[in-house]
């Protein structure tokens, strides 16, 4: 099976103002691939290099070395994102819009037509049941009310990959809930989703596949089940184990 | 910390606006105060107005920078910047004796041609001709024949620098020319109000109490009580060639007026003093000798 | 082009839920009905000061709109990291940068256009006389000028560090252009070298924003200027236009975005 995000030898360099130290490697020869139709986690302690593989699959930063491909495209390609939906960590949206302009000015840039982009607008806003506050400012929104903005956007071309960044981050148990049956959803109707997370027992549930990263080097990936039953212990003993955690006696 | 109800914020605001209201206006009401008729004669001055209030004596230099605007409009923006060459002497004062608007000009050409490329282009969004408002400004039409919109910046600049006395002589010129006489005596007045005993001013409303008020009596006793203020200036500023000028001016018109009313011994008189100040001084001399066959033979 | 025409339609929204063109606007007719309001000599006829004053405020509050809105457009977007989900769509820098100055620009125009309707109504009201070519003829002109104006606050909004710092800059670089810009070869023939050379340097460098300034033609009665100049005006405004924004590009593309 094709893949649908791949990359080969990936390296980001950030430089750095220390006196000793002139480049940081926050990413060393990464080789990721994610097949069409499989929920993908992307695990790592805080400063392993999750954003940054981030970043660089959306074209913000440019790689040191190596390439980044969605759909066989270059990422530096614009084209690249014509399929993908995005969910920053952070609900970055204009204060200064409503909920429904806002779809409908990403809806512009993806070049759906009106009557098409009014109907996906309709659906997205119930999905994330934001339809009574579809004329409202954003800057009048809840933290849970933007997060769900967030994965309206992130909806709105129909894509075949969605890439979450930290998707339930600062969401309550209701909220999380809502996050787990979308991606479910998505899945059930051969979306791919890629998503980083510190709810290891969220990524245990709906995760087919894990790739876990630790200062910039991919340490493993495979098959969620596969890595439990080869260390005998939950995924988050796993991830303790390979990022070499040592876990304190009980005293 | 409680909060602080709208109405009673509204309340607030309205009691300090009406408060300071009552402070201003009796201030305000001295911008159209005008002057009693003793004002003019006696050295005090009162020249506060709300320039004064808000800039203080800075307030004189934008009156030379108002006066100046006025100038530009008369020229319809056709006007050198501080950086073209000087303009040696203002074209809003009138013509030269003897010259017409357009005859009489010293701002003429101050651009010359266009040194680059970019000054070429430019010309055409600028005015890039010489023309005075009164002989129908850049395009002709009877709008624009509209010297009164030079006034704004006359009255301007007197209300920045009350002192400047050459503005209210020229408002008072225009005015006469735009047929108001009495917005003319207004303004000599407001000058005279700021600058008590300035004989120049009362020079020119004696010409307009002569020429458009037609008030014989009235005129000599302003050119009498300027002949005065002449007369009261020290030695050095009665020898300038302005102050020469205005001395002829004003004792060649009083000897007119006695003239005209057969007062021959009087205007001979005047003519007399004339002739110790004019360029001239053998006309003048004919007309004393032609006062004074009158003179003798009235005897 | 319909990414770069959604970018501009978010501007021009911004401009109008900001509050900063009604402030300036009610400003602008509050000093002209009150400049208007005062009778010199009893004359009720007497108009141009008027219009002067009020061409004046709407120069001074359709470069204040213009500056204001472009020079947060970049430094916003960064800091409030919206940029982020916009970039994640298939929009490229450039399209960013160019949806950023039609808006902008389209917005600056929009409030000039309103600021004009204003003016004509006030002018004609007093001179029962409408030079309705004119009028528009000073609009265009000004419009155009706003065009450069927007495409140097981008560009300065890439090179300064806070949106203050663009402000402040982008107004005194334009008000001294606009005062001096056509003076600088006559202050340039008034000096020795090497001040000569810098003069004349800093004279064919700068975009001169006071081509387009037709206040005193308009004011003082002058009549249309030929719409060939016009043209030739437009050419030259496009081509600095074109060359800031090639800039802001340039300097976009390697700006990190964080």
């Amino acid at each position: 099976m094709d893949a649908i995000l791949r990359t080969e030898n990936l390296c980001v360099e950030y430089r750095t103002r220390s006196l000793k130290v002139d480049i940081k490697p926050a990413l060393k020869d990464l080789n990721l691939s994610v097949r069409a139709g499989e929920i993908f986690g992307f695990l790592g302690p805080n400063g392993a290099g999750k954003t940054t593989t981030i970043n660089v699959l959306l074209g913000f930063i440019p790689p040191a070395s190596g390439a980044a491909y969605l759909f066989g495209i270059d990422v530096r390609q614009p084209i690249a994102r014509q399929r993908i939906g995005y969910l920053p960590e952070m609900t970055y949206y204009y204060k200064f819009l409503t909920a429904e302009e806002l779809l409908r000015f990403y809806a512009r840039i993806f070049g759906l037509p009106s009557s098409e982009a009014d109907k996906r607008i309709d659906r997205l806003l119930k999905l994330v049941e934001l339809e009574p506050a579809r004329k409202r400012l954003i800057k009048t929104y809840s933290k849970g009310m933007q997060q769900r903005v967030g994965i309206a956007q992130a909806l709105i071309n129909n894509p075949d990959l969605l890439v979450l960044d930290e998707p339930t981050s600062g969401l309550d148990p209701l909220g999380r809930m809502k996050v787990r049956e979308i991606i479910q959803r998505l899945k059930n109707d051969g979306k791919t989703v890629f998503f980083s997370s510190h709810e290891l027992g969220e990524v245990e549930t709906v995760c087919d596949r894990v790739a876990i990263i630790h200062q910039g080097e991919l340490k493993t990936l495979g098959r969620v089940d596969e890595l439990v039953a080869q260390h005998g212990v939950n995924l988050e003993k796993v991830f303790l184990d390979i990022i070499g955690y040592q876990l304190q006696p009980a005293l | 910390m409680k909060k602080i109800s709208p109405g009673w914020l509204l309340a607030l605001l309205l009691t300090l606006c009406f408060t300071l209201a009552t402070l201003f206006v009796p201030r305000a009401a001295w911008w159209n105060d005008v002057p009693r008729a003793a004002d003019w004669n006696t050295g005090r001055s009162r020249s506060e107005n709300v320039f004064k209030l808000l800039l203080g004596e800075g307030r004189r230099l934008f009156g030379n920078e108002m006066f100046d605007m006025a100038d530009a409009y008369f020229h319809s923006g056709y006007y050198p910047s501080i950086f073209d060459q000087p303009v040696t002497e203002h074209d809003v004062a009138g013509p030269a004796e003897g010259k017409t608007e357009d005859e009489d000009s010293t701002s003429d050409d101050f651009l010359g041609p266009p040194p680059d490329w970019i000054a070429a282009l430019d010309r055409h969004f600028v005015p890039n001709r010489h023309t005075h408002l009164s002989s129908g400004g850049p395009s002709g039409h009877e709008k624009a024949s509209s010297v009164q919109e030079i006034l704004p910046w006359l009255k301007f600049a007197t209300d920045m620098n009350p002192q400047f006395v050459e503005a209210y002589r020229v408002g008072a010129y225009w005015l006469r020319r735009l047929r108001m006489p009495a917005q003319a005596r207004e303004f000599l007045f407001e000058g005279l109000h700021n600058n008590p005993g300035n004989s120049e001013l009362l020079f020119d409303l004696g010409w307009l109490y002569n020429e458009d008020f037609h008030d014989a009596n009235r005129a000599r006793n302003v050119w009498r009580a300027a002949l005065r203020c002449w007369q009261a200036q020290d030695d050095n500023t009665k020898q300038s060639v302005q102050a020469k000028r205005l001395c002829d001016d004003i004792t060649i018109n009083l000897a007119h007026l006695e003239e005209n009313a057969g007062n021959w011994s009087q205007a001979v008189k005047y003519l007399e003093m004339t002739k110790q100040v004019s360029p001239n001084p053998d006309a003048i001399q004919k007309q004393i000798d032609e006062a004074e066959r009158k003179v003798t033979s009235d005897k | 082009m319909n990414t770069i025409w959604a970018l501009a339609g978010v501007v021009i929204k911004e401009l109008y839920r900001r509050k900063d063109f009604y402030v300036l606007f009610v400003l602008t007719a509050v000093i002209t009905f009150v400049a208007g309001s005062v009778q010199f000599f009893h004359d009720p006829n007497i108009v141009r000061y008027v219009e002067d004053l009020c061409m004046l405020l709407i120069w001074i509050s359709a470069l204040l709109i213009t500056i204001a809105t472009a020079a947060r457009q970049i430094p916003a977007e960064r800091e409030s990291r919206t940029i982020f989900p916009l970039l994640a769509k298939p929009v490229t820098r450039g399209q960013v940068i160019l949806g950023k100055f039609f808006g902008c620009w389209l917005a600056s125009g929009i409030a000039l256009a309103v600021f004009y309707l204003f003016f004509a109504v006030i002018t004609g009201s007093r001179e029962h006389y409408w030079p309705v070519a004119d009028y528009f003829q000073a609009f265009l002109l000004q419009w155009i000028m706003l065009g450069i104006v927007t495409a140097m606050t981008l560009l300065g909004s890439i090179l300064f560090a806070a949106p203050s710092s663009t402000v402040t800059i982008l107004f005194i670089v334009v008000a001294g252009i606009l005062f001096l810009g056509r003076h600088l070869n006559t202050v340039a023939l008034h000096n020795d070298e090497p001040l000569r050379s810098i003069f004349y340097t800093i004279y064919f460098i700068i975009p001169h924003l006071e081509l387009f300034d037709v206040r005193e033609r308009v004011v003082n009665d002058w009549g249309l200027v030929n719409w060939l100049d016009c043209g030739l005006a437009a050419l030259y405004a496009a081509a600095y236009t074109g060359l800031f924004l090639l800039l802001t590009w340039l300097g976009f593309r390697r700006k990190s975005l964080t």
